[in-house]
């Protein structure tokens, strides 16, 4: 069974397609990554799955519920943190952290362990007494996302939660989420930063305007479309290289200064070897060489051209 | 606990702090003690029914209607801090619906209402217990005129603050609209005396309605026109509340 299952799930604003038709599939335990440029409908799909707002077309099944005609149920299951900050600007961090597990109908009990520990797990104690009004806008963002850990929850959805929190501060957020996992829960996460989502996410949809355009794991994406590779090749001296290497196949070659060569394929092993021996044979030696990996970040720009274009 | 009691125990919460318990009991004594002796050498007595009342236990009476009109502002400004700051959204990405959102903010509303009717009622009653004549009335009156007062002005708080969107503008529109209410009514002075236009426009507003009932349970004084007044009152809180639940519950999020 999915935790998030979709068909076809779209949503309009007059003649403006949101969300067009997606299909999603999420499975229990897992980190889902959702990514895609600004306006690609990222925070519509996550207000649609929540429940915040009704679909114009499709199906969905969240939990093994049916979220359209039983979105309450959905939302007894459910933590949620939307892009948009929310606080409640007249209380402090740890009453506002009590409150919520109040609503929540938490046990008096557990909701006192549970702010202690979220206080010192977002390192939050030594704001505990200030009031949210007065907090920066970082220190409120790591309280909106530990007050939806005051809940039991099967799926969390985080739409951006790292927008504006220091390095240190996201790493330890991913790596409080990470445990989390561990212990079971289900994460559909949104984010800009690829770096958080390759460290992070099992699997990864690429949304852009309102179409899914890739779902895989981050390996894959990289396999299917991060296969060409950057080569970079320090040679010793400038001899007539560009014509020893014409013969080469399959691949972009540039010779900037005369000493450094620019490859780029992606058949990159066998090309490097051609090259190397190539380059051994007439007696150039070879004084640095480096491959760029394919980050997710190359992979999110061209796949996202690509389907632009 | 029940989802609608969580939700009036976190507007408690947020709302009561302790500006607006001053506000609360500050701005009414002021009225009744100050405008009240003050104004007794140029309105000696009012009529109320079959007696005759002093000025100040007339105005300490309708400081228990206007105090309840004044404790429902709660609701509107509940709201509108929910959608500035975000809670709006996620409380209804929480296990609540927006029924019970709305039921919230009404039974929050009730709640200081009906508290601050015993307050102003315990700090009045020293200058209108002379005239006072309880009956097996007074009680379910009194608590009739809180509860459908506070829907009422409740509900109209609510319908302002879903309908605008800068902060400045709600302030000033809910202000003059509660101002009005406020000096263009029963609760400051009897509609007897006034000019006809003026005392004719006292009767399109709901405060007159609230106050007259409180003063018929209190003064122990109920006829026809009493009972013509709560009918009234009940039917526009009935209606208030359901144009303000439907504007809510349309609230683009
Ligand atoms: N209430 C609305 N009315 C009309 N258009 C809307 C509404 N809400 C969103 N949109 C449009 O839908 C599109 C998707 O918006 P959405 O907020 O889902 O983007 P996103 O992927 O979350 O972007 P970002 O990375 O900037 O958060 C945008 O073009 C936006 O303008
Ligand atoms: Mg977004």
């Amino acid at each position: 069974m999915y935790c998030i299952e979709t068909s076809l799930l779209s949503k309009s604003y007059g003649d403006f397609v949101a969300v067009d038709g997606i299909d999603l599939k999420v499975e229990q335990g897992k980190i889902f990554g959702f990514l895609g440029p600004n306006g690609a409908g990222k925070t519509t799909t996550m207000k649609l799955l929540t429940t915040l707002i009704p679909p114009t077309g499709g199906q969905m099944n969240i939990l093994g519920i049916d979220a359209i005609s039983s979105p309450l149920e959905v939302r007894k299951k459910i933590g949620v943190v939307l892009q948009q900050p929310s606080y409640e600007p007249t209380l402090s961090v740890e009453k506002s952290l009590e409150k919520y597990g109040m609503m929540w109908n938490v046990e008096k009990k557990i909701r006192k362990d549970r702010v202690e520990e979220l206080l010192s797990a977002f390192d939050l104690v030594d704001i505990r007494k200030k009031k949210n009004d007065d907090l920066s806008i970082g220190q409120r963002r790591r309280v909106q996302v530990a007050r939806e850990f005051m809940h039991d929850m099967d799926l969390l959805f985080l739409d951006e939660p790292t927008a504006g929190l220091d390095p240190s501060a996201r790493r330890g957020l991913l790596d409080f989420i990470k445990s989390k996992v561990k212990d079971g829960l289900t994460i559909f996460f949104t984010t800009h930063i690829l770096e958080e989502a390759e460290y992070l996410c099992d699997d990864i949809a690429i949304i852009n305007k309102g179409k899914i355009i890739a779902v895989d794991t981050p390996e894959e994406l990289k396999n299917k479309f991060g296969r060409e590779k950057t080569i970079k090749i320090h040679i010793s001296e400038q001899k007539n290289i560009s014509s020893l290497l014409s013969g080469i196949q399959d691949c972009k070659i540039e010779y900037d200064s005369g000493v450094i060569i620019t490859v780029r394929s992606s058949q990159s092993e066998q090309v490097l070897q051609n090259i190397l021996q190539i380059l051994a044979s007439n007696g150039i030696t070879v004084e640095d060489l480096s491959v760029v990996p394919t980050s997710l970040e190359e992979i999110f720009l061209s796949v996202v051209k690509n389907s632009n274009a | 606990m029940h989802e609608i009691i969580r939700l009036v125990n976190r507007n408690l919460t947020i709302s009561l702090n302790m500006g607006f318990v001053i506000w609360q009991i500050i701005s009414p004594l002021i009225y009744i003690f100050v405008a009240g002796f003050a104004y007794t050498a140029l309105i000696h007595q009012v009529p109320f029914g079959n007696k005759t009342l002093d000025y100040p236990a007339f105005i300490a009476t309708g400081m228990i209607g206007f105090n309840i009109m004044n404790s429902t502002l709660i609701s509107g400004i509940i709201i509108w801090n929910d959608r500035r700051h975000g809670m709006f959204e996620q409380i209804l990405v929480g296990p609540f619906t927006r029924a019970q959102y709305i039921l919230s903010n009404v039974y929050t509303v009730g709640i200081i209402g009906l508290v601050s009717a015993a307050m102003i009622t315990a700090v009045g009653y020293p200058l209108f217990f002379k005239q006072v004549e309880f009956n097996i009335l007074t009680v379910p009156l009194v608590i009739f005129a809180s509860i459908t007062g506070s829907i009422l002005f409740g509900s109209i708080a609510s319908i302002i603050s879903t309908r605008l969107k800068s902060s400045e503008g709600f302030n000033v529109i809910i202000n003059t609209v509660f101002l009005f209410f406020a000096f263009v009514s029963t609760a400051f002075y009897p509609a007897q005396g006034a000019p006809p236009i003026l005392s004719t426009a006292f009767y399109f507003n709901p405060l007159t309605y609230l106050v007259d009932v409180v003063r018929a349970g209190i003064f122990g004084y109920f006829n026809g026109l009493v009972a013509t007044e709560m009918i009234i009152l009940g039917i526009g809180a009935a209606i208030l509340f359901l144009i303000a639940t439907k504007l809510l519950s349309k609230l683009e999020l």
